[in-house]
């Protein structure tokens, strides 16, 4: 006998695996979802960091303003380099600060913090400005019926609820908003951000006497060069100790590139998570679907195909849904950046123009490719079990326990391959190896756990012929799917309840810190003459307790016990306070609510040379103790200050907090502005006061505290949703594995309603039997997902966000309930039939 | 039982069958020999659990022997391993069952062609119509099975069993599940198909009416030939 091998690698199977597909595409629906979503996030984030990347990269002169920029804080540039500078090229000056800007109604009179930029005649030295109307950029701010002209961002028009043409108070002076600037060439977006571009002249500027000495005020010079090779040699020594600082065109961006990095990383993690999330859902599904198949398989070896024929029509199989899924994810994906020109040219990039990026495309691709591959391959090679024999006896309950080499030898180069990907996608080895950790752990974790709950359940008894003993003992059989149906709901429940309480703890912190300790106001920028008058106003509105109110100059951190910042061994988690100008104060009184870790606080009446307090963590970051002495330059001179004690900072009470308080003698007539908090109950009485101080002091601006909360909370509640609705994917993957076993033991099920029945059996006592079977499975499901989520969540909140932990009762027993009522609904629905079967036909068709 | 003096195909020696589930051991077949020859025809009958279809599925390749030798003209293919099972399958065996097993995502036609592609040989789609036409099916090649009655079902698994000119066509109870008018047309067909493929046709029944048609018949009682 001659046994001609089949063709193994004949891609003609495709059409055969294509046409078995036929009629399932529904049973795909959630595997679709998932690996949509999954591709979708990863292929958008990409795409667009790409993109922007790109686009400041090659605009950087332009997003510069010129081929350098020379920057200061407080007081202008010496009139030396001014010169210099004027004689080697051409320069714009520009000023920035931040202030109230008030709408011209006499009712409902609106107040917006702006972002002030005042320009002279030569703005902008590179790139154009589109202004609507279209008019020229001298034309739209040069003075007009004895008003100064201004453009203002299309937000602001809404926000102040104010059109092209009204004439508005600016300080001492009146502007006409003459048009609208769309497109500002050397913006880009900063965190320091907090409202609407405000573009005036440097005349009105003068005019509106907002400059005060000591009011922070940003001096920014663009240059271009009238000789590309110049050397700066001059500059560069000139600027050396002072608070100047020169960008050019290579170190411009680094920041904004290294904030990109960052933020897509972190997007990228989430999309990374989504898709091995969703590969738990493509598992099940893929799954179910098998089962489902279970029949065709074993029709498919009786005639004669070898297990590796049949392993690769469903291998293909899941090969073509993954391709018509991943399509529209990345060509979803790859329009975002276009879907969010004008959003992006509008916040902070006006040059932006996208293109379509291959790099984001085939490293989602290969994601999705490998996610999809190595959550399918194991359902996929239990068709390596199914016997063609099943067809005459059913017994679908066969598992493959030990894989066979080749698949775990694929298994092995598919986690490498995802390794190397989440590598290259981190560039942190570590990062890497401990999203690995997580998710192996977890799912050791549950499969562990679900272990403990079966054998437990094989303990107990319960009365011999209650219908409670029959329902254990039908789910603690040896070929029971119910672990299976577990496992599936688990996942999905648990990430449910973990998101639900971390959701809960950081709502009850936010909640709390603005009802109890967080201030309602932030006031900035008062003056020193300014500051008793705003005192006295607090204390007849609110009271002065209500407020407070601290002085802030700033100044640069140049070396650390004689050692130059530059040659310092810190850890790079505090690299940004050396990085540039940071805000000092001082006091000699002991400051509310202090707590110091180290050291003491300095006597009221203290007169002696320099003494510091700083932010404990800082403090660590940096390797200083107390006696450790500071150099700083603060407004051009040099101080030294000696560590006298460090104190614990509490970022999320949203309070004024610096990093280094120093001691009042010496330091306290330099230029400087006073910040302060107003904190009351009487939210109206606390309005009105900063209705009050803002309309007296045009140069003080206010911050709300609960509106920058809620513009935090909505970007928080977006991600939570993402992350939810992927949840929400996974439980609902689960609901397809219970769909596909059901359909499988339907024929057990039914022999089961016969026998009940020829034995006496009432319809009901049966239905009562499977929803006391399947609410057991979904018991143990919720409790299981209730120990991990709790569990996890703790870790996470405690550890990760370093919040109280939270939960509320209420929510928590209603998602755990959800599981049980799935199960026993999608069982109840799917069985109901069978109850009303004739005992007599079944066993004749069947059996 | 007639005399046949036609070439050895498939020869049963002292096979055994044990089925074992996590409680028991079953012994289904206890020590059966058995002779078939080229293009003859044989039924086995006997009581329900006696072994019958176990015995067929042996031949088949798709039931394991636990002691024994089963040889196919001559070689043994018992120790065969599952994938050069499926091969021996594919080449040499057609199976007809009593609940047709027709895949239903698939036409009449594509059922039919399916051991074709499954061997590799894509291009006799003609043969594949030829059968369906044999069987009077050949306006309804389209048709999915759910569109197809009982026992137009069961002609397109005749019509497969036959599609790659098999020397052991296999029908276990294939009127089981069709009532008498339709039982009669297919057993006619299933004979008369046999005869001019020269196939040596394994009828399991409990029908004496279907077994007396064959050329020779066993009975099969507690997993013995009687």
């Amino acid at each position: 006998m001659i046994l001609v091998k089949q063709k193994i690698f004949d891609f003609n199977f495709l059409k055969l695996s294509l046409r078995e597909l036929k009629g399932s595409f529904n049973e795909f629906k959630i595997v679709m979802i998932s690996i949509f979503l999954g591709v979708f996030i990863i292929t958008a984030v990409g795409s667009l960091s790409k993109n922007l990347k790109y686009e400041i990269n090659n605009k950087s002169s332009e997003l510069l303003g010129g081929d350098f920029e020379l920057s200061t804080t407080y007081q202008e540039f010496p009139i030396k380099i001014k010169e210099w500078l004027e004689k080697n090229g051409k320069t714009s000056l520009i000023i920035e600060l931040r202030t109230m800007l008030t709408s011209n109604q006499s009712v409902g009179l609106k107040r917006r913090i702006v972002e002030l930029k005042a320009v002279d005649q030569n703005w902008p030295l590179k790139g154009v400005p589109i202004i609507v109307p279209n008019k020229s950029i001298n034309k739209s701010l040069k003075m007009n019926d004895n008003n100064n002209g201004a453009l203002i961002d299309a937000s602001l028009k809404n926000q102040l609820e104010i059109k092209v043409g009204d004439v508005l108070q600016l300080g001492k002076t009146k502007i006409q908003i003459n048009g609208i600037i769309k497109k500002e060439p050397d913006r880009m977006f900063s965190f320091a951000t907090f409202g609407s571009r405000l573009l005036i002249s440097n005349a009105t500027l003068k005019a509106s006497g907002l400059v005060i000495p000591g009011s922070l005020v940003k001096y920014k010079i663009k240059f271009i060069p009238n000789n590309k090779n110049i050397d700066l040699s001059f500059l560069n020594k000139f600027v050396q100790g002072t608070n100047i600082s020169i960008k050019n065109i290579k170190n411009s961006t680094n920041n904004f590139n290294s904030f990109i990095e960052k933020t897509s990383l972190f997007i990228s993690l989430v999309g990374l998570i989504t898709l091995l999330i969703s590969g738990v859902g493509i598992s099940n599904g893929v799954k179910g679907y098998l089962i489902k198949k279970i029949k065709n398989i074993a029709i498919f070896k009786a005639l004669g195909a070898q297990n590796s024929i049949v392993f690769k029509i469903y291998f293909f199989q899941i090969i073509f849904i993954f391709l018509i899924s991943i399509i529209p994810a990345l060509i979803a994906g790859i329009s975002i950046p276009f879907l969010l020109k004008t959003l992006i040219s509008d916040s902070f990039l006006s040059t932006f123009e996208p293109f379509i990026f291959l790099e984001p495309i085939i490293i989602s691709f290969l994601f999705g490719l490998i996610v999809c591959i190595l959550f399918t391959i194991i359902p996929i090679s239990k068709t390596y079990e199914i016997k063609p024999i099943q067809l005459l006896r059913l017994s679908a309950h066969h598992s493959l326990n030990n894989y066979s080499k080749k698949i775990s030898a694929l298994l092995l180069i598919l986690i490498f391959a995802l390794c190397f990907l989440i590598f290259k996608l981190t560039n942190d080895l570590k990062l890497s190896v401990y999203i690995f950790g997580v998710v192996l752990i977890s799912f050791l974790i549950l499969k562990g756990m679900t272990n403990l709950f079966f054998l437990s359940f094989r303990k107990l008894k319960f009365k011999i012929g209650s219908l409670l003993e029959i329902a254990r003992k039908s789910l603690i059989r040896p070929d029971t799917f119910a672990k299976s149906i577990v496992i599936s709901f688990s996942i999905g429940l648990a990430l449910l309840i973990t998101l639900n309480i971390i959701e809960e703890s950081l709502e009850h912190k936010i909640a709390n810190t603005i009802n109890k300790q967080a201030p309602n106001y932030f006031l900035i920028d008062i003056q020193p003459n300014q500051i008793n008058q705003v005192k006295a106003l607090t204390a007849e509105f609110i009271g002065e307790d209500s407020l407070n109110a601290q002085p802030m100059l700033r100044g640069r951190v140049t070396a650390i016990n004689n050692i130059k910042v530059e040659n310092l061994k810190i850890n790079k988690d505090v690299n940004w306070v050396l990085k540039r100008d940071r805000a000092f104060s001082w006091s000699n009184k002991t400051p509310k609510n202090v707590k110091i870790i180290s050291g003491e606080w300095w006597p009221n009446d203290y007169t002696g040379p320099l003494l510091l307090s700083i932010g404990d963590k800082v403090a660590k970051g940096l390797n200083v103790k107390i006696g450790d002495k500071i150099q700083f330059n603060i407004l051009g001179r040099n101080f030294e200050a000696e560590i006298f004690n460090t104190r614990e900072i509490i970022w999320q009470n949203m309070d004024i907090n610096f990093i280094f308080i120093l001691s009042k003698n010496k330091i306290q007539n330099a230029p400087h502005s006073w910040i302060a908090t107003t904190t009351n109950t009487n939210k109206e009485m606390n309005n009105a006061l900063i209705e009050k101080i803002v309309s007296n002091f045009s140069n003080i601006s206010s911050v709300s505290v609960e509106e920058t909360y809620v513009a935090i909370k909505s970007i928080l509640n977006l991600l939570i949703t993402i992350v939810n609705s992927i949840a929400f994917i996974t439980l609902l993957s689960g609901v397809i594995v219970l769909a596909g076993i059901l359909n499988v033991s339907k024929k057990d099920k039914l022999y089961e309603v016969a026998i009940f029945k020829i034995l006496g059996a009432r319809p009901k006592k049966i239905i009562f039997l499977w929803l006391q079977e399947f609410l057991i499975i979904g018991l143990m499901a919720s409790l299981i997902s209730i120990l991990i989520g709790m569990s996890v969540s703790f870790i996470l909140v405690t550890y990760i966000f370093q919040i109280d932990y939270y939960f509320n009762y209420i929510t928590l027993i209603t998602l755990s309930l959800i599981v049980p009522f799935l199960i026993t609904i999608v069982s109840f629905i799917k069985m109901l039939k069978l109850i009303y079967s004739k005992p007599l036909d079944v066993l004749r068709a069947y059996y | 039982m007639k005399n046949n003096i036609n070439k050895k195909i498939i020869e049963l020696q002292n096979i055994h069958v044990d089925l074992k589930n996590n409680i028991e051991t079953v012994h289904i077949i206890k020590g059966v020999d058995l002779i078939i020859h080229e293009n003859t025809s044989i039924s086995i009958t006997g009581e329900s659990g006696a072994g019958k279809s176990t015995l067929a599925m042996t031949i088949a390749g798709l039931e394991l022997i636990s002691k024994g030798k089963i040889l196919f003209e001559n070689k043994p293919i018992h120790n065969l391993n599952e994938n050069d099972l499926a091969i021996y399958r594919s080449q040499h065996v057609g199976i007809i069952f009593q609940s047709f097993n027709l895949l239903p995502s698939m036409t009449a036609i594509e059922n039919v062609n399916l051991p074709n592609e499954i061997a590799g040989s894509y291009n006799e789609n003609k043969r594949a119509l030829e059968l369906l036409k044999i069987v009077g099916l050949g306006d309804r090649i389209n048709h999915y099975p759910h569109q197809l009655s009982g026992g137009e079902q069961q002609r397109v698994a005749i019509a497969r069993a036959l599609v790659s000119f098999p020397k052991i066509l296999i029908a276990d109870e294939p009127t089981g599940n069709l009532d008498k008018k339709n039982s009669e047309e297919v057993i006619n067909l299933i004979f008369k198909l046999q005869e001019e493929q020269g196939s040596s046709l394994i009828i399991v029944t409990h029908d004496q009416s279907i077994a007396s048609q064959c050329s020779e018949t066993i009975k099969l009682d507690n997993g013995l030939i009687v």
